[in-house]
């Protein structure tokens, strides 16, 4: 018992897994409502453009870089779905697979930036970020596109019980990405060079090409997110991703990444998203002011990441 | 002939770190390269390795010439080199880092259970006895050096640079590394070892090279019936460098800044020394040793943890560096001089005033070029500084003018005690002569200092009385008697009474050392 | 042992190359603004109009400052994301201060610059005493920031502010708005202190090499705290100002929007992200030049949607035009080693 005790709390995201689970508690106790099917749905479904945008910033740090361009990334992607749709009347699935592609694409061109010019990966896709969301805004006219092939609303609205559809790309992603960085060797390869570029260069690793192929991952998860969050929404809002910034960030830290790169947790940062997400409906449910969830998660970064270091001395870590 | 470097030259600015140097190393042999610090040995081997591209010279792999342009080529070559820092992934299994650039795939997926066998394999021939699923962050650096030859035989080695693979394990460790080492002598591998340590080339080596001062002084020579004191003389050449030495008598001198009992953090144990006004203590010890980290903690860098630091008989405790200056005029000239001594990009007059900005600064922390030039001028000056103006940045100096900028802020800040880590490391001989006599000046002058050197010329040459380290404890000290071959004896069987080598035991030395 | 010798000019005759290793970022940036006007000024002659030199005017201020509020803290090689979030508590503060308080306004300012310094603060302690990244610190204290002061004025504006502040915004001497003078003042002051005080050496020598500047004797937490309470009074001191701008305080102005221009203004004048160099005139270079590309873009009627696609590309483009220039000077210098 105590060895097993002693295994779990080496666990990164054990810690996470408790506070998520005595959350769904409290909320269950405090408020009936949080277990009724459409509380469980709206829940489900607010988890799921965040857990694409986390994964997007997640890759970013496995390779010991960031991306501050995911949010105007996902923005643009998501009127050009829109726009394909709607203005030029393309097919929902080619316009999927365009809008992927577009995704990828702007990743690609982040990333060969970086690696080309040698300028700081934060500097760059602050420069592309800006750029990527004045194309948007420089398209649409900040005008939406509302008029979206049905069956592309229908599946974003549609739920089976409380599972909402949208769900099931979040969920083939993470099992697609534990695959990716346990088991293939382009995965494995960034997390050596996120973990020691030196080291990797050394080995015969490129540092560069990893660098880049995290770019285009990172491009293509946050168009993912991109079209998610307009099939949710029902419409291409120019306003997606805005907001994404933090929570891009904040789900992979506090699911136990490094900024220092190589150290991630698929499994830490979908708890963490988890736990925003209960926050955020705990405060829908006990009608507290939405601005608390703002502040909460600043504060849940922060004892996130002294947490983390707290357990790393503890465990004899580094 | 596995490798051959014919009359290799190298300049960087402002030192010429190696010229016309040469190396033969052939196959199924053990080759030692021996030198001082800044000798030029990482230089040659950047250059083996492919980091550096020589300016002059060529290089024959197996008779035939080549030219590396990146580390890639030279391991495709079949050249590895395990370097003194750690070049694995921390957080990968030991298994997965044997097999980094050559993962096994089964269907598109890691074939994880390959990797082990494999790694196995490669474990098993350096005899490594570990479980290569094991994460390479929790072995000790004894092990992963280890994983690191085995993952350069992985690469079918046929050239193993091994720069100084000894430094930081035990003997226990480093005996079986010499098995390992003489067992791939045995398959035919040919070895270079980078060492500092004379006993260890001379039982494991069979031919060896120094160098000194980037000339090849010894080239390829047998060991066979070699001495200690051939090498070091090839490695300092003390015949042509003899510095002129002068008894100085500063026993009467009031004590100024005394350790007692001193523990560390870093493990130093029952550290007594004592410093009187005008002296040079010097602080002996070889790599590893911990010198440099018993040097920090007495200038509050790191913690001091129990006993008693004592200047000018207060006991004090210093808890930053910036209080040391302040308040006890202790300083510390860093060996690391490039990222702690300057700060390259900033101009030379900022460098030497920095210690005093507070000092010259006007009401309101004013502080003007015009001010900082006051201080840093006559310095300048003093020190022979040689540049057009003090606007220029310390990143554009040569080597010695930067340590001359890294001294001259400690002066500037008008320190009692100075604390001056290996003054002369990768500087020319001339100005390292330079140096010599600085330092000995400013000791006449009034200014205590202590001495921390592995060169061992220096050591004899400067210092009035010498303290041995090794292993994180002083183990000797004896008054300096400026006779480079009794010294030099006493400090080395000081050194391996420690290691419990039996070697004839100098009296005096050791006598001294219990006082 | 030689010396190398300062950087000589290549030619005497003029050359691209040339003007490039004489020039600095600054004066390249002084180039291409002067070029722009001139175009701008020929395209489009409502450019150099009373009414919009003015209307740029006061908004290059506040851009000035903004930029300041991260330049202090790139000086010495960290970042901090929580500008934009000071400066909209900072905003909601003066707000609340003048309208709900009523108090003299002499007294608002003063006690917003402290708020903003004692955010700054909490920036600075988190950060020395974590040894966490200024970016996490910064990122979490952002999104502290802006929740507390969201929950507590509920994002509600305070529009009823004394008549003085908003004519302060329209004022001008001469032509030159008085937005401007203060940013100018700030900037004089900062030049002042990064040139000639001793914290000003220390923000540097921190920056540069935070090991060297240490074993200097230089108090480098207390020195990095500094920074950000620095950081923070800026970001108040551009709240205020734009504040007056708009005579009323509003909690939307700011924020995120200020993540951009906060690092465009500084990194395109030449302040580099490593830290250890900073450029006051070139902040406000690039700030100018920021505020020039959105007044043209109003102007030639291309739409203000499209100004975040310029800003962006003129980021990148003058980052890359300062590498070669780096990579010319280098070359330059090795030939003649």
């Amino acid at each position: 018992m105590n060895e097993l005790f002693s295994r779990v709390i080496r666990v990164q995201w054990s810690g996470l897994l408790a506070v998520c689970i005595l959350a769904v508690l409290a909320l269950t106790i405090v408020s009936p409502n949080f277990l009724s099917e459409y509380n469980a749905f709206v829940f489900l479904r607010s988890l799921c453009v965040s857990l694409l945008v986390a994964y997007s910033q997640m890759v970013m740090l496995g390779v010991g870089q960031m991306n501050l361009s995911i949010g105007a990334l996902g923005g643009l992607v998501a009127v050009i779905v829109g726009g394909l749709m709607d203005a030029w009347g393309v097919p929902t699935l080619p316009a999927i697979a365009i809008a992927l592609a577009a995704g990828g694409v702007a990743g690609l061109v982040n990333g060969w930036l970086t690696v080309r010019t040698g300028i700081n990966g934060f500097i760059v896709t602050l420069a592309t970020g800006s750029a990527f969301a004045g194309i948007n805004l420089g398209i649409t006219k900040a005008i939406p596109f509302y008029n979206l092939p049905a069956d592309f609303v229908a599946f974003g609205n549609g739920r089976l019980g409380p599972i909402p559809n949208l769900l099931i790309v979040p969920l083939i992603v993470s099992v697609l990405l534990v695959v990716f960085f346990s088991r293939t060797v382009t995965g494995r390869h960034m997390l050596a060079v996120g973990g020691n570029s030196h080291a990797a260069e050394l080995s015969g690793l490129s540092p560069n090409k990893a660098i880049i192929e995290a770019h285009a991952l990172s491009g293509l998860l946050a168009a993912a997110a991109g079209i998610l969050a307009v099939a949710q929404l029902g419409s291409a809002q120019p306003s997606i991703g805005a907001d994404w910034l933090i929570i891009s960030f904040a789900a992979p830290i506090i699911g136990g990444a490094s900024l220092a790169g190589g150290s991630i947790s698929i499994t830490g940062t979908l708890l963490a998203v988890v736990l925003i997400g209960l926050i955020q409906n705990a405060m829908v449910l006990l009608q507290v002011d939405p601005y608390w969830v703002t502040f909460l998660l600043g504060a849940l970064i922060l004892a996130a990441v002294w947490l983390n270091r707290y357990r790393a001395v503890r465990v004899g870590e580094d | 002939m596995g490798l051959l470097v014919e009359q290799a030259s190298k300049s960087f600015p402002g030192v010429r770190a190696l010229s016309n140097a040469s190396l033969e190393l052939a196959d199924g042999e053990i080759h030692a390269l021996m030198g001082e610090n800044g000798a030029g040995k990482s230089t040659l081997i950047k250059i083996i390795t492919g980091v550096h591209r020589p300016d002059g010279g060529r290089l024959l792999l197996h008779g035939e010439e080549v030219a590396f342009h990146a580390p890639r080529e030279a391991i495709n070559r079949g050249i590895a080199a395990v370097h003194q820092e750690r070049n694995l992934i921390p957080r990968f299994s030991v298994a997965e880092n044997l097999m980094l650039e050559r993962l096994p795939t089964s269907r598109g997926l890691v074939d994880f259970a390959a990797v082990e066998r494999e790694a196995r394999k490669m474990l098993e021939l350096v005899g490594l006895d570990i479980d290569p699923r094991i994460e390479v962050r929790r072995l000790s650096v004894a092990q992963m050096q280890m994983v690191e030859i085995a993952k350069a035989l992985g690469h079918r080695a046929r050239v193993l640079l091994l720069d100084e693979p000894t430094a930081s394990i035990s003997d226990n460790e480093a005996e079986s590394l010499f098995r390992l080492v003489r067992q791939l002598k045995a398959q035919g591998t040919a070895i270079l070892f980078v060492s500092h340590k004379l006993e260890e080339v001379l039982s494991l080596c069979d031919r060896v090279t120094v160098l000194r001062d980037g000339e090849t002084t010894l080239a390829g020579a047998s060991m066979k019936g070699m001495a200690r004191g051939d090498l070091i003389e090839a490695m300092i050449g003390r015949k042509d460098r003899a510095v002129v030495a002068r008894h100085r008598s500063v026993a009467a001198n009031p004590v100024v800044f005394e350790a007692r009992g001193v523990a560390t953090a870093f493990g130093h144990r029952d550290i007594d020394l004592t410093l009187r006004k005008g002296e040079i203590l010097g602080l002996y010890g070889l790599v590893g040793a911990g010198r440099t980290e018993l040097a920090r903690a007495l200038i509050g860098k790191d913690k001091v943890t129990s006993g008693e630091v004592r200047i000018k008989d207060q006991p004090v405790r210093i808890r930053s560096v910036e209080q040391a200056i302040r308040q006890h005029r202790l300083g510390y000239v860093s060996e690391d001089r490039k990222f702690e001594g300057v700060i390259l990009a900033h101009p030379i007059r900022s460098n030497i005033a920095s210690t005093v900005w507070n000092r010259i600064a006007a009401a309101l922390g004013f502080i003007t070029a015009k001010r900082e030039d006051r201080v840093a001028m006559p310095l300048a000056t003093q020190l022979e500084i040689r540049t057009p103006n003090l606007d220029q940045l310390a990143g554009n100096l040569s080597g010695g003018n930067q340590q001359k900028v890294s001294l001259a802020k400690w002066l500037a800040a008008e320190v009692d005690v100075l604390i001056i880590d290996e003054p002369t490391v990768g500087i020319d001989i001339k100005t390292k002569g330079y140096f010599h006599e600085l330092i000995t000046g400013l000791a006449d002058g009034g200014l205590s200092i202590i001495l921390v050197s592995s060169d061992m010329p220096e050591m004899v040459a400067l210092a009035d009385r010498i303290l041995v380290m090794h292993d994180k404890r002083i183990v000797a000290g004896f008054d300096n008697s400026h006779d480079y071959d009794t010294v030099s004896r006493s400090i080395m069987a000081a050194i391996h009474a420690q290691s419990g080598e039996s070697v004839e035991k100098p009296g005096q030395a050791m006598a001294d050392a219990t006082a | 042992m030689t010396v190398q010798e300062p950087i000589a000019a290549p030619s005497s005759k003029w050359s691209l190359s040339g003007l490039l290793l004489r020039g600095s970022t600054q004066f390249g940036l002084l180039v291409i603004l002067v070029v722009m006007w001139v175009v701008l000024s020929s395209i489009a002659p409502g450019f150099l109009s009373r009414f919009n030199l003015n209307s740029l005017g006061r908004s290059v201020a506040i851009d000035i400052v903004i930029g300041f509020a991260q330049m202090v803290v790139l000086a010495t090689g960290g970042m901090n994301l929580a500008v934009g979030a000071i400066g909209i508590c900072s905003v909601m503060a003066f707000g609340y201060l003048l309208q709900v308080l009523g108090l003299p306004i002499p007294v608002a300012i003063a006690a917003t610059l402290l708020m903003g310094a004692a955010m700054g603060w909490l920036n600075g302690i988190a950060i020395v005493r974590t040894g966490v990244n200024s970016f996490v610190v910064t990122l979490a204290s952002a999104s502290l920031f802006s929740g507390a002061m969201l929950i507590l004025t509920r994002a509600v504006p305070y529009n009823a502010l004394p008549p003085a502040i908003g004519e302060f915004g329209k004022a001008a001497v001469g032509p030159v708005p008085a937005l401007l003078i203060v940013a100018v003042a700030i900037g004089i002051a900062l030049y002042v202190l990064f040139r000639h005080t001793v914290l000003g050496r220390e923000l540097l020598a921190v920056g540069a090499s935070e090991r060297a500047a240490q074993m200097s004797g230089v108090p480098v937490g207390r020195t990095i705290t500094i920074a950000h309470v620095l950081s923070g009074m800026l970001a108040a001191a551009a709240a205020m100002m734009l504040t007056a701008r708009l005579a009323a305080a509003m909690p939307s102005v700011a924020g995120d929007d200020w993540l951009l221009p906060s690092f465009l203004a500084p990194v395109i004048g030449g302040t580099a992200l490593a830290g250890g160099a900073v450029s006051v005139i070139g902040t406000v270079l690039g700030a100018l030049l920021v505020s020039t590309i959105r007044s043209g873009l109003l102007i030639l009627q291309v739409g203000n949607f499209w100004l975040p696609l310029f800003l962006g590309a003129f980021l990148l483009a003058a980052i890359l035009l300062e590498r070669y220039r780096a990579l010319l000077v280098q070359r330059h210098r090795t030939r003649n080693a």
